[in-house]
């Protein structure tokens, strides 16, 4: 696998609210919750207009 | 009005408004009599003035035309629910427009003195010791304004009928000022001013249950949370030399998370990149994490106010994560 490492730069409340999503069984952790929102915002369907 | 107990009737005269004590669970009902004829409303916590009707926060979360089933908000940091729009026989009142003024009828119409709302408003809640400052922008009732393309807003003529009303459910004790809207040379009230019967009675116990409840949060401060909690009487500011700020989560910290993407979601990523983000991965992977958490945590809580039991079902299992302190207000007992 080649992909590239991408470095998201997030403040504390931003991590807060991840991190209480993670608390919410939403994913195991922040890496897993990312890769789960990127997967899951792919997967919709494109209308066309912003997401 | 048979079998209700009616604790007030009143015409509001042309020019005038009246400055009422309502208290929660009671109704104010604001009627057409000829019909054709807005009104200007605002009210306050009856215990506390300075807590009062917030137009902005009321449009954040119930648009532009607000009508049954809509609340009329506070200002922050109070940000409560202080009326519920029961019934609304019409549907166009408005939050667009401010209270008009003495200044609007001297500058575009040459009027030394003419019948104003912020001047009829001030005038009924003087009956209150309040002044002409603590005049706030007014939710407009039987107000028909449009938006334009162009972005302004316009005021086009209304046909309300004589008996056409709306029915303010008070959830705390307020002071509530309608005033017959003071504009006879403009649209607003098909060129005339025209009487408005106002009417306060005692809710049934099925109109309060009808009211959806509203959340109660940490964020929703009163004077007891304030840093400084004393009115400030005097007129001219001054700095406090012994002013430290304290402005929540500061500094802001940020911290790195790095993670690997396969070639698949990179290609996602590039997918739905932002243009405005460029070559910035980090920042284009961050706006779609919170896109996301947007469009599946926010929903109907967004707002932080149910429009209606569907509404407040889905904020109460929402919130229960984001909230562990939430609870739900009644209108019983309230102050």
């Amino acid at each position: 696998m080649a992909g590239k490492t991408v470095v998201v730069r997030l403040n504390q409340q931003q991590l807060e609210l991840l991190d209480r999503t993670i608390a919410r069984g939403e994913a195991t952790d922040r890496v897993a919750l990312i890769r789960k929102a990127l997967r899951e915002q792919a997967a919709k369907p494109r209308d066309g207009g912003v997401r | 009005m048979m079998d209700r107990n009616v604790l007030l009737e009143m015409v509001l005269e042309p020019g005038t408004g009246k400055a009422l004590e309502v208290k929660a669970g009671h109704i104010l009902r604001i009627e057409q009599i000829d019909g054709l004829q807005c009104v200007d409303f605002n009210c306050f916590n009856l215990h506390d003035y300075k807590e009062f009707m917030h137009c902005g926060r009321t449009r954040t979360v119930h648009g532009f035309n607000p009508t049954k089933g809509a609340f009329l908000w506070s200002a922050p940091p109070r940000e409560r629910a202080l009326m519920y729009i029961l019934e609304d026989t019409v549907g166009r009142n408005d939050v667009l427009f401010p209270r008009c003024s003495a200044y609007v009828y001297e500058s575009a119409y040459g009027f030394d003195t003419h019948t104003n709302c912020h001047d009829i408003q001030a005038e009924a809640q003087r009956e209150y010791g309040l002044t002409p400052d603590d005049v706030h922008d007014s939710f407009n009732l039987f107000m028909y304004t449009e938006i334009g393309r162009n972005g302004r807003v316009t005021i086009t003529r209304q046909d309300t009928k004589p008996g056409d009303y709306a029915d303010l459910l008070a959830l705390v004790d307020v002071l509530a000022v309608p005033n017959v809207c003071g504009a006879d040379v403009m649209r607003t009230s098909n060129f005339a001013l025209k009487p408005i019967k106002l009417t306060v009675f005692e809710a049934t116990d099925e109109e309060i249950a009808a009211a959806p409840k509203t959340p109660t949060l940490k964020s929703q401060r009163t004077p007891k949370d304030f840093r400084n909690p004393t009115i400030k009487t005097e007129r001219r500011l001054t700095r406090d030399s012994a002013y430290v700020a304290e402005f929540v989560n500061t500094p802001v910290r940020l911290e790195d998370v790095a993670i690997e993407l396969s070639d698949e979601e990179v290609g996602m990523l590039d997918g739905l990149r932002q243009p405005v983000y460029g070559a910035d991965d980090g920042a284009a992977l961050r706006d779609i994490v919170f896109t996301w958490w947007e469009q599946k945590f926010l929903g109907a809580a967004e707002s932080g106010a149910p429009a209606n039991r569907r509404q407040e079902t889905v904020m109460r299992s929402l919130t229960r994560v984001r909230y562990p302190f939430l609870s739900f207000s009644s209108v019983r007992g309230a102050k």
